[in-house]
């Protein structure tokens, strides 16, 4: 069953179209990112879905239910976290934790809190001042009130950037164990693409307001044909460029590493080539395509 | 009342200020009280009751106008309005806080004339309750009306957090009557609902009764604007959300 259904959704700002007429859903307990460069409208969607922006036409439905006309009932069910939010700086983890609470009128709010400062680990800032935080920390913060309310939704906008690795990885973890035994629907954007690719379950890529693709990130990755195939050349660096250069190749060169762009289906070509120029390697490995090539070629950046 | 509790800027808007301003206009009246020892023994009572009551005034629109600033500035706005809060939600609560806050530093202030001058802002009797409840009215549609300012154009025109009220205080003949002021100034102040609430306490002072249709203008003008500044915050909410709450910056 889709829990939000986004039909024909679209933003003007004046003459500039930010979003123009997309259409998606989301399934229950589903992770999907919205990828996209910046300025391609995913900021734009994602304010939209929380009713903090007025769409120019179009509808979003959440659980059935039309946004607008059901607004607060919604907004009761669903969460966002974003970097570009903070809290009142003065107050203390606890007494902003409290305030949601109290918004979002969760009966058992001691309880809650408990748990999901458990859950972020932040029991040692608890009673500190959100002014004392470091970046990360306020990000944990963050996302411990998008919990707060039970979501069946949760909008994530960049929702690990600035946490240390670790903690980025416990965030996955922690948003995979929600999902599982809670069955919370996720909408995510990252610039992370690993990351994206690890989780979402689904990608929409969007540029310049419209949606370009709609698919898994497996899927997704299999239409890059292209591998990095990455050698250690002890002898004949100089014959392994010139054969490139005869294929046709694009490499890189890093001392007396190479890295070659091959497609996948002739790799093996490739390596008898070199073979038969007599060029002696002794370390290799294989990159398959990943999101981020996939992202790179579709914003042409490569 | 978490950010109050931790925010010193707070504290002495709420306390010091006004302690300042009792200090400063009181002692001023006195020194000239004592050079002409002819005038009126009411005047330190008229012009201490006057801070006092205008204090109802500005917390008021205060508390209102920088409460939504201190969303803005926290970047809290967005948070505040992805959950269920409706927007008559939220002006309701500023209500409710700003007549918290503003009883307090009243309460305390009335305590600070008391100690100082022996004025006290009890002896208007029950005129003290719709006084209030008027200068209540008044401080909220001009916290409003800047609130739906700030929504429009963002914290670009937070000066008018701590100036607006000010535009209405010169017709507002806090501490000098109407008479005073000239002809111009006086038709501009009849359309100033707080002239009549001061020129009513003023007669308090000096007759011990206020005329009871100058609380009903006071009122009726009141009213029009506090609906006028709902109906401007609420079409200025609905315009920032054309343009994006989190444009408002």
């Amino acid at each position: 069953m889709a829990i939000l259904k986004v039909n024909n959704l679209t933003k003007k700002f004046k003459k500039f179209t930010a979003v123009n007429d997309i259409s998606f859903e989301l399934k229950e307990g589903e992770i999907l990112g919205l990828l996209g460069p910046n300025g391609a409208g995913k900021t734009t969607t994602i304010q939209m879905l929380l009713g903090v922006l007025t769409p120019t036409a179009g509808e979003v439905r959440y659980f059935g239910k039309n946004f607008i006309e059901n607004r607060e009932e919604i907004l009761e069910q669903i969460n966002f976290s974003s970097t570009y939010t903070d809290f009142p700086w003065t107050l203390t983890v606890r007494e902003n934790l409290t305030f949601f609470s109290y918004l979002y009128d969760i009966k058992d709010r001691t309880q809650r809190i408990k748990k999901i400062v458990d859950s972020f680990k932040l029991n040692d800032l608890f009673n500190q001042q959100m002014q004392d935080l470091s970046a990360g920390q306020k990000t944990r913060v963050n996302l411990a009130k998008a919990l707060i309310n039970y979501p069946k939704v949760l909008l994530l906008d960049e929702p690990t950037s600035s946490l240390d690795p670790d903690v980025a990885k416990y965030v996955r973890e922690f948003l995979f164990h929600e999902r599982k035994q809670f069955q919370i629907s996720i909408v995510l954007t990252s610039h992370n693409m690993a990351e994206v690719e690890e989780v979402c379950d689904r990608v929409i890529f969007i540029d310049k307001g419209k949606i370009i693709v709609d698919d898994t990130p497996e899927n997704l990755t299999k239409t890059i044909e292209i591998s990095h195939v990455e050698l250690f050349v002890k002898d004949g660096l100089k014959r392994t460029v010139d054969y490139c250069q005869e294929k046709g190749l694009k490499y890189e060169i890093e001392g007396r590493y190479i890295v070659v762009d091959v497609k996948e289906k002739a790799i093996a070509e490739f390596l008898r080539g070199l073979m038969d120029k007599g060029v002696y390697y002794d370390e290799i490995s294989i990159e398959k395509p990943t999101l981020e090539d996939y992202f790179l070629q579709m914003t042409k950046l490569k | 009342m978490y950010v109050f509790k931790h925010s010193i800027n707070r504290m002495s808007d709420a306390f010091y200020w006004p302690t300042i301003d009792l200090l400063l206009w009181g002692l001023t009246v006195s020194y000239a009280k004592s050079l002409s020892p002819t005038s009126s023994q009411n005047v330190i009572l008229m012009v201490v009751s006057g801070i006092l009551l205008w204090l109802v005034v500005w917390r008021g629109q205060y508390e209102i106008s920088v409460n939504l600033l201190e969303e803005l500035w926290s970047r809290n706005l967005i948070n505040m309005f992805v959950s269920p809060l409706k927007l008559s939600e939220w002006v309701i609560s500023t209500v409710l806080l700003s007549f918290i806050k503003a009883f307090a530093s009243v309460i305390f202030a009335s305590f600070v004339a008391y100690g100082l001058y022996k004025v006290e802002i009890f002896s208007f009797g029950f005129y003290l309750i719709p006084f209030m409840i008027l200068l209540f009215m008044t401080g909220w549609w001009v916290g409003f009306f800047v609130a739906g300012l700030i929504f429009r154009y963002g914290t670009r025109v937070e000066q008018f957090a701590w100036s607006m009220i000010y535009i209405i205080a010169p017709f507002s003949v806090i501490y000098y009557p109407l008479a005073i002021l000239p002809s111009w100034a006086q038709k501009i102040a009849m359309f100033v609902p707080t002239s009549y609430i001061f020129e009513g306490a003023r007669e308090v002072i000096y007759k011990g009764t206020v005329d009871p249709k100058k609380l009903l203008i006071s009122f009726v003008l009141n009213s029009i604007y506090l609906i006028l500044s709902l109906i401007f915050l609420k079409k200025s909410f609905d315009k920032t959300l054309e343009k994006g709450l989190v444009k408002v910056l």
